[in-house]
């Protein structure tokens, strides 16, 4: 973190404000909050740009049709990143860098990103949600199979976090 | 009650999807503001270094709860007008497992990631990547999985009512479990880090009052909810023949039927379309579309089965909400012949049985001429069936559903 850099919010009030986005949210569109969603709709549109009869005739992708990018997820996804961006400069928080522990080689930071990244992607989709569209907002409307998942989440996350603690290693 | 742009079927409207990145961009701010930019913040939840993951989760996820039920119990807003996330239980224990080591490997979830690619962590980029990787995988090897979705049917359940507990109860439980939470991940971070870093024990203790206070505060609210009613005993079915120019009709038609075609076919006579009423029993006796059949949401796949990809499937409620989840549900498992009348019953009555002198837009003669025919069809008194209740017609002009 640069020097200038604001500190974060108190936690609490970060989840209130978090909590009153997501009832705005579900008032004004019906639905809550999500990410990984959008995620998957604009995977859609790279597979399909590649190669277009194969992803219009799959089984997943197949049934979002011809525009899975015209969808309010994409345009949430969207907005994220603009308000993290503001965010970040404003607060002086925005720095090009790898997040890493200081004796963790990148290359292993990098391998475990993606890595992380390729489950999680696959396991949004085979939840129906993430963190956001499934933990959070299904949690909020009290909805089993979220809690379910968020339980799920936290007990492998802190079963497998013994073995790729070396990447936070200073 | 408030309309939702999810319960008028317009949530792919433009309108909807500028308020979507509105609703993004706040999400995004809270984000960054909370320190979730920061892959070494979001994996110290993992090592106990830092629970501020937990902290915002719980605080976020108890302000909403409380939010949701003060307003469904209030009828402000109805559940039906919120995409009510099914429940798949092998699916989304497999999925969390799965998740949860990703999270823990690239210390990023999906939404933070987004956000922490915003204030330049190189990883979050390289983490992205690996989801949208991932999410191809998903689609590639969906055959692998797809059992999952085929042989359990998704369920719109709450955890309330899996515990039996009313709602208000429940959700001042949540309440209460979210602040030992607090206090606990504050006395843990004590343990580890030994830092001050949030100098607060007259605020915690402030915060918590507030909390069970709102909490409690639920209770005051009289209960308007509706309990389920038994289901109704199964018709027999209707459907037959026509297959060939049916399989055309699904050719082209999209997911949604208009309205006035479903009339236009209805009157016609066509046969081979089975029309389900997904709306309470109670509702459905009071008026329901002539030729609908009263199916619960829970007998659904049971009921369906005999016509899967066989004749044309229309799924109406008095919105779009439960129809839509239905439909994709089915879709999921193959069904292929499934649409939903756009707008619902609302739309249905609004837009083919409005009577013309009532309407405020001009409408060509030979509309009215058609729409008069529908009144005839639909509001008369059909032989066998149930006769309509004669208060129906009025009360939905002017409601607006």
């Amino acid at each position: 973190m640069k020097p200038s850099a604001k500190p974060y919010m108190n936690p609490y009030a970060a989840g209130v404000c978090l909590g009153l986005v997501l009832l705005v949210s579900f008032m004004v569109l019906g639905a809550g909050l999500g990410a990984s969603g959008g995620i998957a709709r604009i995977s859609a549109a790279i597979e399909s740009f590649f190669l277009p009869q194969h992803t219009w005739n799959s089984p997943y992708f197949g049934a979002w049709g011809k525009q899975p990018l015209n969808y309010y997820l994409v345009y949430m996804l969207a907005g994220t990143v603009i308000g993290g961006l503001a965010s970040s400069v404003l607060s002086g928080r925005f720095t090009f860098q790898l997040e890493k522990g200081r004796q963790c080689p990148s290359w292993k930071r990098i391998v475990l990103a993606f890595s992380g990244g390729l489950l999680v992607g696959y396991a949004s989709r085979m939840a129906q949600g993430c963190t956001s569209g499934q933990a959070l907002t299904g949690g909020a409307l009290l909805l089993t199979g979220s809690f379910v998942f968020l339980i799920c989440l936290f007990a492998s996350g802190y079963a497998a976090a013994f073995l790729v603690r070396s990447q936070w290693y200073d | 009650m408030i309309d939702t742009f999810f319960s008028t079927g317009q949530l792919g409207g433009t309108r909807a999807l500028f308020m979507a990145a509105v609703i993004g961009i706040l999400f995004g701010w809270v984000l960054e503001q909370a320190g979730f930019g920061s892959s070494r913040r979001l994996s110290g939840v993992f090592y106990f270094r830092d629970m501020a993951v937990i902290k915002v989760m719980a605080t976020a996820m108890v302000t909403a709860a409380l939010g949701m039920t003060a307003l469904v119990a209030s009828g402000i807003i109805s559940l039906d007008a919120v995409f009510l996330n099914p429940t798949l239980y092998r699916a989304q224990i497999i999925g969390g497992l799965i998740f949860g080591v990703g999270f823990v490997m690239g210390g990023w979830c999906p939404g933070t990631a987004s956000v922490g690619a915003a204030s330049g962590k190189w990883d979050a980029g390289v983490f992205l990547a690996g989801t949208v990787c991932g999410s191809i995988l998903f689609n590639e090897t969906f055959g692998l999985v797809a059992g999952l979705y085929s042989s359990e049917p998704p369920t719109i359940s709450f955890v309330h009512d899996i515990l039996r507990v009313p709602r208000n109860w429940f959700v001042l439980a949540l309440t209460i479990c979210g602040i030992l939470v607090f206090w606990l991940v504050e006395w843990i971070e004590k343990q580890t880090v030994q830092a001050d870093r949030f100098s607060g024990l007259r605020f915690l203790k402030q915060f918590s009052f507030i909390l069970l206070v709102v909490g409690c505060g639920v209770f005051l609210i009289p209960e308007k909810a509706v309990t389920p009613e038994p289901e109704l005993p199964v018709a027999p079915a209707v459907v037959n023949g026509g297959e060939k120019a049916l399989l055309a009709d699904i050719e082209e038609a999209l997911d949604h039927m208009e309205p006035e075609e479903l009339a236009r076919r209805l009157t016609a006579g066509q046969t081979g379309i089975l029309l389900v009423d997904i709306r309470s029993k109670k509702e459905f006796h009071t008026f329901h579309i002539r030729t609908a059949r009263h199916v619960p949401l829970t007998d659904l796949t049971t009921v369906l089965l005999p016509h899967k990809n066989k004749g044309l499937i229309i799924l109406y409620s008095n919105g779009m909400t439960h129809p839509v989840q239905a439909r994709d549900a089915l879709y999921r498992m193959g069904y292929r012949n499934v649409y939903i009348l756009t707008d619902g019953l609302a739309g249905f009555v609004q837009r083919c049985l409005k009577p013309v002198s009532l309407r405020s837009e001009p409408v060509p003669v030979a509309a009215a001429a058609e729409i008069n025919q529908w009144r005839v069809f639909f509001l008369s008194p059909p032989a066998g069936d149930a006769p309509p209740s004669p208060k129906m017609p009025a009360i939905s002009y002017w409601r607006g559903y």
